[in-house]
């Protein structure tokens, strides 16, 4: 669904990116790991269109994205959850819910994404009416998951969704990722630092260093290689 | 033989400002009435415009009030010397550009917090609120007719050097005097202090910079400055009435250094220039066309606007920054790098937005 | 006492009037995070436009129409030609674009209209109402005023909340990255934001316009008030706004009933700098400080 051939990003002089290059395939999740500036947001920024590349290509489903604007992307299916998790906080719950799904024309099916987003993180439901600034941590990444599947995406680009949250919290986010990818068949791209819970879910993951791919391996594979456990991904 | 150029920066500028003084003394003496008194213009333009820029280019503090304090010189001036025909020019100069100092510091203390917008706002409420003050106490301030200011009387040098050329003279030393006091200033370690305080407050106070102090520093500079300016003014004009102080006058001043560059002493050169040729050449287009009064008075505003509005979407570092965004230009190209994403110029405000700009990128 | 009433009364409509020119501030700052120096400015450029129409024989109400329609392409104009594509330059660069377009305009207006001052019809009667035997210092124009301009902030708090058009423009204002990402066109909605914004000024501009009488810089003291009134209420809500002008209207007008029309705007200085420095952040504010 997914293919990234020899993407180039730079900051100023600065390589962010140097010839990176992965795959994700239809309804599966991929985890891309790495250290603290690997640059796995700069990729999903990248992907999403709030960068662009001078070098490279990043085909969806064959269509290149480079070079098309963030929410023309957004339109085409593809639900970027950034870094920071994206809440806006001064509006409520339920407004920024409804925000995801805005650009969608089928105001009744609207209705029914609320309802099922609203079932599946039921904490949500009863601040519905609250300012989102009022929300802890794990509700807000229940949040701005929702919002992104308001859109009824193919493709969801998660950025550290497990950052600042216990392990509990994470396990059923994850859990939930699973979930998605295996009923509603949406394909996940997981950028994360927790590489342990990213690859318990995971079908592959994708390690990056220092703005290079690394390696590219089955997800259980790369979990039980020590030494690229211990060089790349801190466990 | 090569010429020495002499190493501490005070003799440079003081050997830079002697020998332009001999250029453009002898050329003002020798030059006829009207050119001197343009050149008039050009110096206490200069002085305010300069004035400004350390504040605004150096300092990174936007003020649109700078009109409004080179009134407070102008009629200090004027009423200092009114109904008083031996008062000495000198002294109503000096008080000007103290009383100015003083409001500076006054103002500047007030607005020692301010930033950005909120400081332009601050400043544009100074410029639009002082002049109606005239009105109010016209008893004092002579109303809208104003006060007029005699002119200056050359000494007895010789019957041919006209008030005009003992105006230029006066002007143009002046201007000398400033210039060489704010390159210097700029070169010491206020001058540090100030580009500190404009690129980064927090990274300023933490290395022991008294941010406060040294804003309000930059604002008594610069308004004694502008009341130099101001004091110069109202001879120039023979007059001081609040119709010559609107926020046109901020704001052309705000032109001046946006056309020559924020921070750059030649750039100021270049905005004085402008301001008092671009008026006379607007002045030589209505006769030539024969263009209605109403037009040719805003002629030189609407230019003003332009350049500011031009300046900001093409050339938002002034021709001094275009200038030397072309020489980084040739040089990345002479030296063949591959350097990606473009470092805008940036006014004023300076690196630290460029860093944050980049650093947003995430 | 009477005077202290007649004061009030028409201190609160000048004051409504105050916000208006506040709200249209806010709107702007809220959407593109940039204090619109060229505000008054362009009000006043609508007013002429408007009064273009009553000179050649149109009625005042299509005059109303016609100012308001051109508040709407002035300032899509403006942000989508001179503002988008300063974006993301230092907010030092928009303000000194706000100026240039201040000086444009108060040029090319006398170019156009002649620089002598000019009156301006009002909607309706300026003299007080009379109810029974008593004599109110409130005229049907000071009446229309504030309704049109409750009316209006009534169906901008309307647009906001209630329509999907609304959720979109304040998420572009609040988050705009955000927002793209969600499949909002920010850009157009930046556009729409100051098209509204100028639009609220332009009303504001016609509304004030029979009382100052209408020249080329006649509204830059209503730009200064405004932005009081604006930073008064915290610049970050329309609530706000409307709370700050109805102040700095009645704070306003008591200076010049009192003392005089001519220290109006050292007023309006006192008060602006007495609020950044005590409470910068407004009287309304959700994020507490601010730095100014």
């Amino acid at each position: 669904m997914l293919e990234i051939r020899d993407l180039r990003v730079y900051y100023g002089a600065a390589c962010a990116l140097d010839g990176v290059s992965l795959d994700a395939d239809d309804a599966s999740i991929t985890a891309v790991l790495g250290a603290n500036g690997a640059g796995k947001t700069t990729l999903l920024r990248a992907i999403s269109g709030l960068l662009r590349p001078p070098a490279g290509s990043i085909r969806y489903e064959g269509k290149e994205l480079i070079g098309l604007a963030p929410d023309v992307i957004a339109r085409l299916g593809i639900a970027h959850v950034p870094e920071g998790r994206g809440v806006i906080e001064e509006l409520t719950v339920e407004e920024n819910l409804r925000l995801g799904g805005l650009w969608r024309t089928d105001r009744a099916d609207q209705k029914r994404a609320m309802e099922e987003v609203l079932a599946l993180f039921p904490p949500l439901e009863p601040r519905r009416r609250q300012h989102a600034l009022s929300l802890s941590g794990g509700e807000r990444q229940m949040l701005v998951i929702g919002r992104a599947l308001m859109a009824r995406p193919r493709l969801l680009l998660l950025d550290e969704p497990s950052l600042g949250l216990a392990p509990l919290v994470v396990a059923q986010i994850m859990a939930l990722l699973r979930r998605l990818c295996d009923e509603s068949k949406i394909t996940v791209l997981l950028v994360e630092q927790n590489a342990r819970s990213a690859l318990s879910v995971a079908e592959k993951g994708v390690v990056l260093n220092l703005g290079s791919v690394v390696v590219t391996e089955r997800a259980d594979a790369l979990a039980r290689d020590e030494d690229l456990r211990h060089a790349y991904l801190g466990f | 033989m090569r010429v020495k150029v002499p190493q501490r920066p005070l003799f440079r500028h003081l050997l830079f400002a002697a020998l332009a003084a001999a250029v453009f003394l002898t050329y003002t003496a020798k030059t006829d009435a009207f050119t001197a008194y343009k050149l008039a213009g050009v110096a206490f333009f200069l002085v305010a415009i300069a004035g400004l820029n350390l504040l605004t280019g150096l300092s990174g503090q936007l003020s649109l009030g700078h009109g409004a304090l080179m009134a407070i010189g102008a009629y200090t001036t004027a009423l200092v010397l009114r109904n008083r025909a031996h008062f000495p020019i000198a002294a109503a100069i000096i008080l000007a550009v103290v009383v100015t100092a003083a409001v500076g510091a006054f103002v500047g203390i007030a607005a020692a917090r301010l930033r950005g917008p909120y400081l332009a706002g601050a400043t544009l409420a100074l410029a639009v609120g002082l002049p109606p003050l005239t009105t109010k106490y016209a008893g004092f301030f002579g109303g809208d007719q104003g006060i007029s200011v005699r002119p200056l009387a050359p000494p007895a040098i010789g019957s041919t050097f006209a008030p005009e050329q003992w105006l230029a003279w006066i002007s143009i030393i002046a201007a000398l005097i400033t210039l060489v006091l704010l390159a210097n200033l700029q070169r010491s370690r206020f001058g540090r202090a100030f580009k500190c305080v404009r690129d980064n407050e927090i990274a300023a106070a933490l290395s022991g910079i008294n941010v406060a102090r040294t804003q309000v520093f930059a604002f008594v500079v610069s308004a004694a400055c502008a009341g130099l300016a101001g004091s110069l003014l109202a001879f120039y004009a023979g007059l001081t009435a609040p119709a010559g102080f609107s926020i046109v006058l901020s704001l052309q001043l705000l032109t001046a250094i946006v056309i020559g560059g924020l921070g750059s002493m030649t750039g100021s050169v270049l905005g004085a220039f402008a301001l008092v040729y671009i008026p006379s050449w607007s002045d030589s287009l209505t006769s030539h066309f024969n263009l209605h009064s109403a037009v040719s008075d805003n002629i030189p505003a609407a230019l003003y606007g332009g350049v500011l509005i031009i300046a900001m979407l093409l050339f938002p570092g002034g021709i001094a920054g275009g200038l030397r965004k072309l020489k980084a230009m040739l040089i990345r190209h002479l030296k063949g790098g591959r350097l990606h994403g473009a470092s805008p110029e940036v006014l004023g405000a300076g690196s630290a937005s460029v860093a944050r700009a980049g650093k947003e990128e995430g | 006492m009477h005077q202290f009433i007649v004061l009030t009364l028409k201190g609160l409509t000048l004051g409504m009037i105050y916000a208006g020119m506040a709200l249209s501030l806010v709107l702007i700052w809220r959407a593109t995070r940039i204090v619109n120096f060229a505000q008054g400015a362009m009000a006043m450029f609508t007013t002429y436009i408007a009064l273009s129409v009553v000179d050649r024989g149109g009625s005042y109400w299509l005059a109303f129409v016609v100012a308001l329609a051109a508040g709407l392409l002035v300032g899509g104009a403006v942000e989508r030609l001179l503002v988008r594509p300063i974006e993301s330059a230092p907010p030092l660069n928009a303000v000194i674009l706000a100026l240039g377009i201040l000086l444009v305009l108060e040029a090319v207006v006398p170019m156009i209209w002649g620089g002598q001052i000019r009156s301006f019809p009002p909607a309706f009667s300026i003299i007080g109402v009379t109810v029974g035997k008593t004599h109110i210092a409130l005229s049907p124009f000071d009446i229309f005023t504030l309704a049109v301009l409750v009316g209006v902030m009534l169906l901008l708090v309307l647009l906001f909340r209630g329509t999907r058009l609304g959720l979109r423009m304040r998420a572009s204002a609040f988050s705009p990255e955000v927002a793209r990402l969600l499949g909002v066109r920010v850009g157009r909605m930046l556009t729409l934001g100051w098209a509204l914004a100028t639009m609220v000024g332009a009303l504001a501009g016609v509304l004030i316009a029979p009382v100052t009488l209408l020249a080329p810089t006649s509204m830059d003291v209503v730009l200064v008030f405004g932005f009081t009134a604006a930073i008064l209420g915290g610049l970050e809500s329309p609530v706000g706004a409307l709370i700050g002008g109805i102040i700095i209207g009645l704070a306003l007008n008591y200076v010049g009933g009192y003392l005089s029309t001519d220290l109006e705007p050292l007023g309006a200085l006192v008060i602006l700098i007495a609020v950044l420095m005590f409470r910068p952040q407004g009287i309304i504010s959700r994020t507490g400080e601010r730095r100014v």
